[in-house]
């Protein structure tokens, strides 16, 4: 094992392709090489900071000197980007603190067997993931189900056996008794009443066997469905934020969906095909050897037409799909924002937009339905080849009077059932891999390690509201700090405001001291026990929050409020409405706390959404306040409503506030002035503008602004 | 009939100063660290980065100027307003900041449980070379960026630009074909 931290970049600084490394051992030398050429030396000694800049896929590494000069070290692509930032950190670490971090064995995660780098968030690679295994896992998930599952295929199997006897007695009815002319009408009748009665049975046991595979897939899936939702709700910020909203509602409802229709029709479809292929395949073999291989004769190519069809149908739907999804998207977009739309006067460039859309899909759709009456009837008169041959050669049979009449009527009935399995098989594998795409993806949630770790045994000591930061560095991508070197003691029962410019760091304090992320460096803690060991529902229990785009779910007033404590008694969540300067226009409704509200809240103004966000957040009794931009979004008059609630409730508890709007801070006991993720200035309002630094001049272009506001 | 009285607006490039640099007092020289310094209105500023204002549609013209805390010092009109000392100085820090190779080849493209994976000859100027990568989501990251330029982003975030589509070779427009739309 290397004991240098090595970063591999793979452009040189003109940007051709190149393998070159930087190495950084304990002795504090870092040295940029591309093969045996040393192109830069540095010594750790001598840098202050070692930095990440992103382009447009590619960036650069760089040293920031102690003489204020930049030395730019190496530049790479994007597949090295978060490898870089990584080792900045490392290097940062040891300028910091003179502490050398031992290597760990890999750096970046590559596939064993073909080497390619894995996707981030993947522990597979995907190029080489064997089916096989997927299918066993989801087969293991399925096993609770099998005590359904399993009589339901024998169900099937014995339907399917059942409808193979019909051709046996056509044969036996012609060759035993209309052939010969020996046969009796009761013969005849029982031979037809058996025919009928054991179409009639498959058919019964078939309607059985459906109802209990469906009732059986609709609860794997739900199971499945649960054990995603469970995941997500559990997976931490970073992890979910790698995801958008609609792909883990797709995910849940979507591919779940699809394994459940792969099960209740794919794979019990296979089930029924394979039986019935090997059951017919013996039938034909012990009835007639020869006949049998003129069966087999056209199957290689019947399969490789087939095969080439499907590839090339599939390619075509599948562009037929995604005309369809944009059609979708647009229609979607527009229908969203059909109040801009309107208000721009956009409505006849709106409808060309769709119309195009619509066209293009339509000339796709309609190229395809070609395609297909083209083409199907083709493919149906190759399948039927084998038919043309048993009955050219079975006829010359008959009438050398070498094969009765009976056996080859069951041959053409036979083939029927030996093509369809044939149909099936070429176009099962694309089945197969959507189904297996979804249980991938369902895999990829399930399998996701969180990255906010909860210790077994939690300290969830009693918060009083100490909040402290001691050397916390932070970035949400790794090669991008947010926040570095950060130090802060809040005490408890003070209040804290938090300000800067917008990008400043201010929200990533916020998220950190909620744990929906931990830093990359240093350590947040809480009454002297590092968040880190304490559980996060514990933490979030004791934390009232109050964000700028306030979500209110669909349900009553009063479950809203009651979000944060659902045990609440009545009285608790009318004194959290009261604290909250939300009583009154509550009891303003007709149903008073009983009040629907719409998805997010649509029926009630900002100014009052804001109270009920307010009231959910105290009614926990928190010890520590947070308001994100709790009030940003407001108008003055109401602004200064909801601020003497706010004064109110924040009395005897750790406060910690962002604001734009700096005169929500003034009373502040000290405000933090982050800059550039850094903490820039500490103090009362009186003493930073005494300071006359960056709390000044934000204060002063702010009532440079008001200031024009009065006058317009 | 009483004459309306009309007031146009001011242009909005008029109201709006949007800032161009004044290139005859500008200098853009490259550092001893290995980056790129401007010399403007009696600052020096040692490493400035530039941005396209439109990088697909006018990558010649409306270039930001920005100072290393990422405050715009000002706009450059088009390139070719600047000296060829200059322009060449200025082009080759666009260059290093956009990197798109382009795709010469689609070797291969595979399915794999919802990514997509792909085979790619790319390049820049003259030097050629094979790159696997893989893609999420199709439908966003394979991109028209006109009638017959495509751009390919890749899960890492690297970008590969197809410069003509109708002049691809046959077997790599077809492997490529499906994920069109």
């Amino acid at each position: 094992m290397s004991h240098k931290h090595e970063f591999h970049y793979d452009l040189d600084l003109a940007m051709q392709p190149a393998k070159g490394t930087v190495s950084f051992d304990q002795t504090g030398q870092i040295i940029s090489f591309i093969g045996d050429k040393i192109l830069l030396t540095l010594c750790a000694g001598d840098i202050t900071e070692m930095s990440v800049i992103g382009g447009v896929g590619c960036g650069l590494l760089f040293a920031k000197m102690n003489d204020e000069s930049e030395i730019l070290l190496c530049r790479f692509t994007f597949s090295a980007m978060k490898a870089a930032g990584e080792f900045c950190k490392v290097i940062n670490f040891y300028i910091q603190t003179k502490q050398y971090v031992t290597p760990e064995e890999k750096e970046q995660p590559v596939c064993e067997k073909c080497g390619r780098p894995l996707i981030e968030g993947m522990s597979v690679c995907l190029f080489c993931y064997n089916k096989i295994s997927v299918l066993k896992r989801a087969l293991d998930l399925l096993r609770p189900f099998a005590g359904k599952i399993l009589p339901a295929e024998l169900f099937l199997a014995t339907s399917s056996i059942i409808y193979l006897l019909v051709p046996l007695f056509s044969r036996l009815l012609i060759d035993e008794y209309l052939r010969p002319m020996k046969g009796t009408s009761t013969q005849v009748f029982l031979l037809a009443g058996a025919m009928f009665l054991a179409r009639a049975l498959g058919e019964l046991i078939y309607i059985f066997s459906s109802r209990v595979f469906n009732e059986a897939s609709i609860q794997y899936a739900n199971h499945l469905r649960n054990l995603a939702y469970e995941k997500i709700q559990k997976l931490s910020m970073s992890s979910l934020s790698k995801r958008t909203p609609g792909d883990l509602i797709r995910r849940v409802m979507e591919d779940t969906g699809n394994v459940r229709n792969f099960i209740s029709d794919g794979g019990r479809w296979a089930v029924e095909q394979m039986i019935i292929f090997v059951v017919v395949l013996i039938i034909l073999l012990f009835t007639n050897f020869e006949l049998t291989l003129l069966v087999f004769i056209p199957v290689p190519v019947v399969s490789i037409a087939l095969s080439r069809f499907w590839r090339f149908i599939h390619i075509r739907y599948e562009r037929q799909w995604r005309k369809n999804s944009k059609c979708q998207s647009i229609l979607h977009d527009i229908i969203k924002g059909i109040r801009t739309v309107k208000a721009f006067g956009k409505e006849d460039m709106e409808i060309q937009k769709f119309s195009k859309a619509t066209r293009e899909l339509a000339q796709v759709s309609s190229d395809n339905e070609a395609i297909w009456a083209r083409l199907f009837p083709l493919m149906l008169f190759f399948t039927g080849i084998g038919e043309f041959l048993v009955l050219y050669y079975g006829g010359q049979k008959i009438l050398n009077n070498t094969l009765s009449l009976g056996v080859l009527v069951q041959f053409s009935m036979y083939i029927t059932y030996i093509y369809a399995p044939l149909r099936w098989l070429v176009s099962f594998p694309r089945w197969l891999a959507d189904a297996m795409t979804s249980m991938v993806k369902i895999f990829e949630i399930l399998d996701e390690e969180p990255d906010i770790i909860s210790l077994p045994n939690p300290k969830n000591v009693p918060l009083s509201g100490k909040v402290s930061f001691e050397g916390v560095s932070f970035g949400y991508k790794s090669y991008e700090p947010v926040l570095k070197g950060i130090d802060l003691d809040i005490q408890p029962g003070e209040m804290i405001g938090i300000v800067g410019r917008s990008g400043a760091g201010k929200s990533t304090i916020i998220n950190l001291i909620m744990r929906l992320y931990d830093p990359t460096q240093g350590t947040i803690s809480i009454n002297g026990v590092d968040l880190k060991e304490m559980s996060p529902e514990y933490l979030h229990e004791n934390i009232g929050i109050v964000f700028q785009d306030t979500f209110l779910f669909a349900g009553s007033l009063y479950e809203n409020i009651a979000y944060g404590k659902p045990e609440a008694t009545a009285t608790e969540v009318i004194a959290a409405a009261k604290a909250a300067n939300a009583h009154d226009f509550i009891m303003q409704t007709a149903d008073g706390y009983n009040t629907i509200i719409g998805e997010n809240g649509h029926s009630i103004s900002g100014g009052e959404r804001q109270r009920l966000a307010i009231a959910r957040a105290i009614i926990k009794n928190p010890s520590i306040l947070i308001l994100d931009e709790a009030t940003s979004s407001l108008d003055v008059e109401t602004e200064s409503i909801i601020q003497d609630s706010l004064n109110r409730i924040v009395q005897g508890r750790t406060t910690i506030a962002i604001a734009h709007r700096l005169s929500t801070l003034r009373s502040a006991d000290r405000l933090i002035v982050l800059d550039q993720g850094k903490i820039a200035e500490v103090g009362t309002h009186t003493e930073l503008l005494k300071e006359k630094g960056i709390y000044y001049r934000l204060v002063m272009a702010q009532r440079k602004t008001s200031k024009i506001a009065e006058v317009s | 009939m009483e004459k309306a009285i009309q007031k146009e607006a001011p242009s909005l490039a008029y109201a709006i100063d949007i800032g161009m640099i004044d290139l005859k007092n500008a200098e853009f020289y490259m550092t001893t660290g290995g980056f790129t310094g401007l010399k403007y209105s009696g600052q020096d500023y040692n490493r400035i980065t530039l941005r396209r204002a439109f990088p697909i549609g006018n990558p010649m013209e409306y270039i930001s100027v920005a100072d290393k805390d990422n405050k715009e010092i000002g706009m450059i009109r088009s390139l070719s307003d600047l000296s060829e000392k200059q322009y060449s100085i200025v082009l080759t820090e666009l260059e290093k900041r956009y990197y798109s190779p382009t795709v010469y080849e689609v070797k291969s493209v595979k399915d794999k449980l919802g990514y997509v994976y792909m085979e790619l000859l790319i390049g820049r100027d003259d030097s050629k070379y094979k790159k696997n990568c893989a893609l999420k989501d199709v439908s966003k990251n394979i991109r028209m960026l006109d009638d017959d330029r495509l751009i390919i982003t890749d899960v890492d975030g690297n970008r590969y630009i197809i410069q003509s589509l109708s002049g691809l070779d046959k077997k790599s427009f077809k492997r490529l074909e499906p994920y069109l739309f």
